[in-house]
């Protein structure tokens, strides 16, 4: 540990050290990230082909499945579902990662000291890299049902930082989760998949009524859910609550467990 | 500098003997707790080696892994001023899968130096390392030696000033030794600390001059090396023969 005198100066000082802090956060986390991509991935130019095919691995033989197969009804089925899977992706991809991430880094846990408080955040940007590659997803059902982009997708900017931060809530919950019960982390798995099946992913909204459409609200993911249909499927801006709802759980969560897993994360090195 | 104060560290254990954080604690039926290391108390001066001796699970890992700000005091105060460097097993936290390029642009920024100062660090590392051709392969295709060649090439990235060693020179070739040693004594003269846990005194003794002898989690005495290393061979043969 390195022992600073902190240099007079007020609030520009402090606001040059908050930055210079951010940055050396932010190298960390791409430090982090780029590391656990190259172990995914691995190198050489098969890994961009591994990158590109990997979400079809995940669930594009279940979109085949509903789309061609099963020959499900509605309107553009295929489509309603792959703006479901591909952000409840993320959420499962990143809580995955998050439950493994502290086993994963254990040579470097044991090893040296490090902002370990950044290693579920470094889960949810691996699989963001990844996650990005699932958009073709969308884009090839798209294609298939002949539903033209509209400018609606600029509020991707806005929908893909809500996302983001679900899973991260999400990603820091689960971390702990799996710290504290080893045993039950299938479990901990199957309650985070259970959320995709209590949401409408199988099923839009627009077609659910009365009291199962309200509970169904009450599920962080249905807004997101909803969200990406609105900017792929019905070409239109998302109402406020899908966005706001999913964002006001997601800071709860943060607020949360960040600060526990802050503290828990001083005793990693004893429990690996 | 690195002073400590009534240090205790204590692991917690649920009812089936695995250890738990404190959090995990609060939330079961406890099982039971041990100290791993308790009130132990010293000060290390700039420009000194310190030998850790004692045998294994005295509590000289848990002591260099406090040091490192790996583990953190559960009881009394610990305080370490300079940049520190640890290599904490032949691992050195190296990932297997990565190459040693890899791996020494990782953990270079993990040590606390931007990218671009990392990634212009690569050459050096690679020519200290004398890892040659092996350097651009996967660290699991190393030898023991080889991983902790890297790994302190690596840990001397940050230009310590304090440096931790848990037993990883004794897996080093006769070169490197020499390389490591050299290297130990020139953080000595600038002013800095080695602090090197083991069991090879010999060597213990080129890159110290004082040493601390952990007993049980508790600071047995503390000396200069000869002192200590008499001491607790002594006490270690007079064990064997009552033992026997």
């Amino acid at each position: 540990m390195e022992t600073e005198i902190a240099p007079r100066g007020g609030k520009t000082a402090s606001v040059g050290k908050a930055r210079s802090h951010a940055r050396a956060s932010v190298d960390v986390l791409l430090a982090l990230s780029q590391s656990d991509l190259r172990l995914r991935y691995g190198r050489g130019p098969g890994r961009i082909l591994r990158w590109l095919f990997e979400p079809f691995a995940l669930v594009g033989i279940y979109l085949v499945l509903v789309t061609v197969v099963l020959g499900r009804g509605g309107h553009a089925a295929g489509l309603n579902l792959a703006t479901s899977v591909v952000p409840f992706q993320l959420v499962m991809l990143s809580v995955t990662n998050a439950m493994n991430s502290i086993d994963a880094r254990k040579p470097i846990i044991l090893n040296m000291s490090f902002r370990r408080t950044l290693i579920p955040l470094s889960s949810v940007c691996t699989e963001c890299a990844s996650f990005i590659s699932s958009f073709f997803l969308i884009f090839f059902m798209m294609a298939i049902y002949q539903v033209a982009p509209t400018p609606s997708l600029l509020w991707l900017a806005v929908v893909l930082p809500v996302n983001l931060a679900v899973a991260a809530g999400f990603a820091y919950g689960m971390a702990l989760f799996a710290v504290w019960f080893r045993e039950l982390w299938s479990f901990g798995l199957s309650f985070v998949r259970m959320l995709f099946f209590i949401g409408p992913g199988l099923v839009p909204l627009s077609q659910t009524q009365g009291t199962a459409n309200a509970l169904l609200k009450l599920n962080p993911l249905t807004g997101i859910f909803e969200a990406y249909r609105d900017v792929f499927y019905y070409g239109r801006a998302p109402a406020a609550w899908e966005l706001l709802y999913p964002l006001g759980f997601a800071v709860v969560l943060l607020g949360i467990f960040v600060p526990i897993y802050h503290r828990e994360q001083r005793q990693f090195a004893k429990i690996i | 500098m690195v002073a400590a104060h009534d240090l205790g560290v204590h692991f917690l254990f649920d009812r089936q003997r695995r250890v738990v954080t404190p959090g995990t604690a609060r939330l079961r039926r406890q099982g039971s707790e041990a100290w791993g290391l308790q009130n132990v108390t010293f000060a290390m001066k700039s420009g000194c080696g310190y030998a850790l001796i004692g045998r294994s699970g005295s509590g000289k890992t848990t002591l260099l892994r406090l040091l490192a700000s790996v583990l953190f005091p559960d009881a009394g105060s610990l305080e370490v001023r300079g940049r520190v460097a640890s290599l904490l097993s032949t691992d050195a936290g190296l990932l297997a899968v990565l190459t040693g390029r890899e791996n020494a642009l990782h953990l270079g920024v993990l040590a606390g130096l931007s990218r671009p100062q990392s990634r212009a660090a690569l050459e050096q590392v690679k020519e200290r390392s004398k890892l040659g051709d092996y350097f651009e392969r996967p660290v699991s295709s190393y030898s023991q030696g080889m991983r902790a060649r890297l790994g302190l090439a690596v840990a001397d990235e940050i230009d310590p000033q304090i440096l931790l060693l848990d037993e990883v020179h004794e897996a080093l070739d006769h070169e490197f030794r020499r390389v490591l040693e050299e290297r130990a004594h020139e953080i000595l003269a600038g002013g800095g600390i080695v602090v090197a846990a083991g069991h090879d005194h010999q060597m213990l003794s080129r890159l110290c001059e004082r040493a601390l002898w952990l007993e049980g989690g508790r600071l047995q005495a503390e000396g200069s090396i000869e002192e200590i290393r008499d001491a607790y061979l002594e006490a270690t043969d007079r064990q064997e023969r009552s033992g026997t």
